[in-house]
């Protein structure tokens, strides 16, 4: 939609087709850039689609609402429009009983679906003692809606998520992620179901109790299980993306409840990955990817030879985006073993990570000449059967991860842009804050 | 333990909102309309969505049918968005833009 705002904004009138289920999204997209009053031409043909005889038949039937968006005389309301959110919207919005505030905040849109900690005044100062900033401050002004991130509204959503406020100053390193990448809000909102994953790094980790061993990414610890929760109601009441208004995922994906691991620094033979990414040990970090999948494998073997041909023999040759490969320390320890450094695995990684020989036949596609490989036009050049290139989007192509616990399962993580790390800056009083909720961790009897 | 977690359910709690103020920001009309299509240049603005193309073959075969006067040019983006994804096209896409009297984009979504 962004195009036809930019086209009406030159003077030309603009017809843009637009999936029928999409019709809330591009309105969404035409008022974050000033425009509420875009005509759009809803039509039936999902956008990926090749099927010829369908398109022509949804085209037929839409083209009488083609010519009345380029004719039909303009309304004073489409030509001068008006704002449809309140300039000051109310700060205290409801008050009632735990089941009350939870079924407004539910109604009004404002969760994920799970039950939220009421973000009551004594919540929200209590939030605030972490971030070392005045509540008022404004961290990023969030695209599309472009949403204003002030330390409080991260603080009543970090609340809402239950975090504690040894998490604010990762959460506002976050929202700094969010916006260093324009992209990040295409992601959120993608057809490709693309989910934040949140790597951190350095020692806010250990202070703030982020797992980085076994089930680093599983439920079950405050840290990981609330901050990836509290960036997705940021997504949704801050950026304003919402599903199945502005988020239009098809398939879904479970990584947008919480999706968060620390590295496992300490049992890593390589230097961590903020540190390979030109930040300091002892700073730290909070890195964000978009992936959409999350594949594991057993390695053929588990010395280097193994785990080197595990990972170059399961890339599909119709993935896309960012890639990162899962080590676990004992992974990791083994490629050490045999002499490699986590940028000669990376080295390997790309140089022989190949579409093996004749496989395009074999599916019967004809890659004699530039085709679509699902979304990636692939040129008939030498490089073809090259599967990952550096390039001006992905200077870096392939990152490593040590993470989980001591076992031999290995991940991938793939999809969305190149990875954003963002230093933590920590408050002054970072070493009290700690001490008062660094034993809230649970405690399991045994059976 | 049961007195206990009725009066918690019955306690009262006032909730500050989760939802970001946002600047109001300058809001744009649309542009004139076109008196009619016949006789006018087109323009075709195609990204890189797969059906984009498909679309703008199938709407060239109805406007040529019903308004046979008109002409059509393409634009083709290698992005979901030309105008916000693509800036070193921007010369390109402008020049574009001043031969066309309107144009039909696909895909929005």
């Amino acid at each position: 939609m962004y195009d036809a705002i930019y086209i009406e904004g030159k003077g030309k009138p603009t017809a843009t087709y637009v999936f029928e289920h999409f019709a809330n999204d591009a309105m969404s997209a035409a008022s974050s850039k000033g425009m509420p009053v875009i005509r759009i031409v809803p039509e039936t043909i999902v956008s990926e689609s090749t099927a010829t005889a369908t398109i022509e038949a949804a085209v037929a039937a839409a083209f009488d609402n083609v010519v009345t968006v380029l004719t039909k005389p303009l309304t004073p309301e489409e030509k001068a429009p008006r704002s449809k959110e309140p300039e000051h919207p109310a700060r205290l919005v409801f008050k009632g009983t735990l089941a009350e505030v939870n079924r407004f905040l539910y109604q009004r849109g404002w969760t994920d679906g799970l039950p939220v900690i009421p973000p009551t005044e004594e919540a929200v100062a209590e939030m605030l003692t972490g971030a070392g900033l005045p509540a008022g401050t404004l961290i990023e002004k969030l695209e599309p809606r472009l949403g204003k991130a002030t330390v409080e509204r991260i603080a009543v959503n970090a609340v809402m998520a239950g975090c504690l406020p040894t998490h604010m100053p990762l959460l506002i390193a976050g929202v700094h992620a969010l916006a260093a990448n324009p992209v990040c809000g295409m992601m959120a909102a993608s057809t490709g179901s693309f989910a934040p994953f949140w790597l951190v790094n350095g020692p806010a980790a250990k202070d703030a109790n982020f797992r980085a061993t076994y089930g680093a990414t599983s439920p079950g610890d405050i840290a990981n299980a609330t901050f990836g929760r509290a960036m997705g109601l940021i997504t949704k009441n801050i950026r304003g993306i919402r599903k199945q208004v502005e988020d239009m995922g098809v398939l879904g994906n479970p990584g947008k409840y919480s999706w968060v691991a620390a590295e496992n620094e300490e049992n890593s033979p390589w230097e961590p990955f903020h540190v390979s990414r030109g930040f300091k040990k002892e700073e730290s970090t909070v890195s964000l990817m978009f992936p959409q999948s999350f594949q594991q494998m057993m390695p053929f073997s588990t010395d280097d030879k193994g785990i080197l041909a595990t990972i170059v023999g399961s890339v599909v040759p119709a993935r896309q985006g960012a890639f990162a490969v899962l080590l676990t320390p004992n992974n990791a320890g083994s490629l050490a073993n045999g002499g490699w450094s986590k940028q000669s695995v990376k080295e390997f990684i790309i140089k022989n990570t190949v579409v093996p020989e004749g496989y395009y036949k074999r599916l019967g596609l004809d890659d004699s000449k530039p085709f679509d490989r699902g979304n990636i036009v692939i040129a008939n050049t030498a490089e073809k059967n090259a599967i990952f290139t550096a390039s001006p989007r992905f200077p870096d192509p392939v990152h490593v991860f040590v993470l989980g616990g001591f076992g031999s399962w290995m991940g991938f993580l793939q999809g969305g842009p190149e990875p954003m790390t963002i230093k933590v800056e920590l408050p002054k009083d970072w070493a009290q804050l700690v001490k008062k909720y660094k034993n809230v961790v649970p405690t399991y009897a045994r059976y | 333990m049961y007195g206990k977690e009725v009066i918690i359910m019955s306690e009262t709690y006032e909730v500050l909102s989760p939802w970001a103020e946002a600047d109001p920001i300058p809001l744009h009309g649309l542009a004139p309309r076109l008196d009619r299509l016949d006789g006018k240049k087109i323009g075709f603005l195609c990204n890189s969505k797969r059906a984009a193309p498909l679309i703008l073959d199938a709407t060239e075969k109805n406007i040529k049918q019903r308004f046979p006067a008109v002409t059509v040019s393409r634009f083709f983006a290698k992005s979901f968005s030309v105008s916000s994804l693509e800036k070193d096209r921007e010369g390109e896409f402008n020049d574009w833009l001043k031969g066309v009297d309107a144009v039909i984009a696909a895909v929005g979504d």
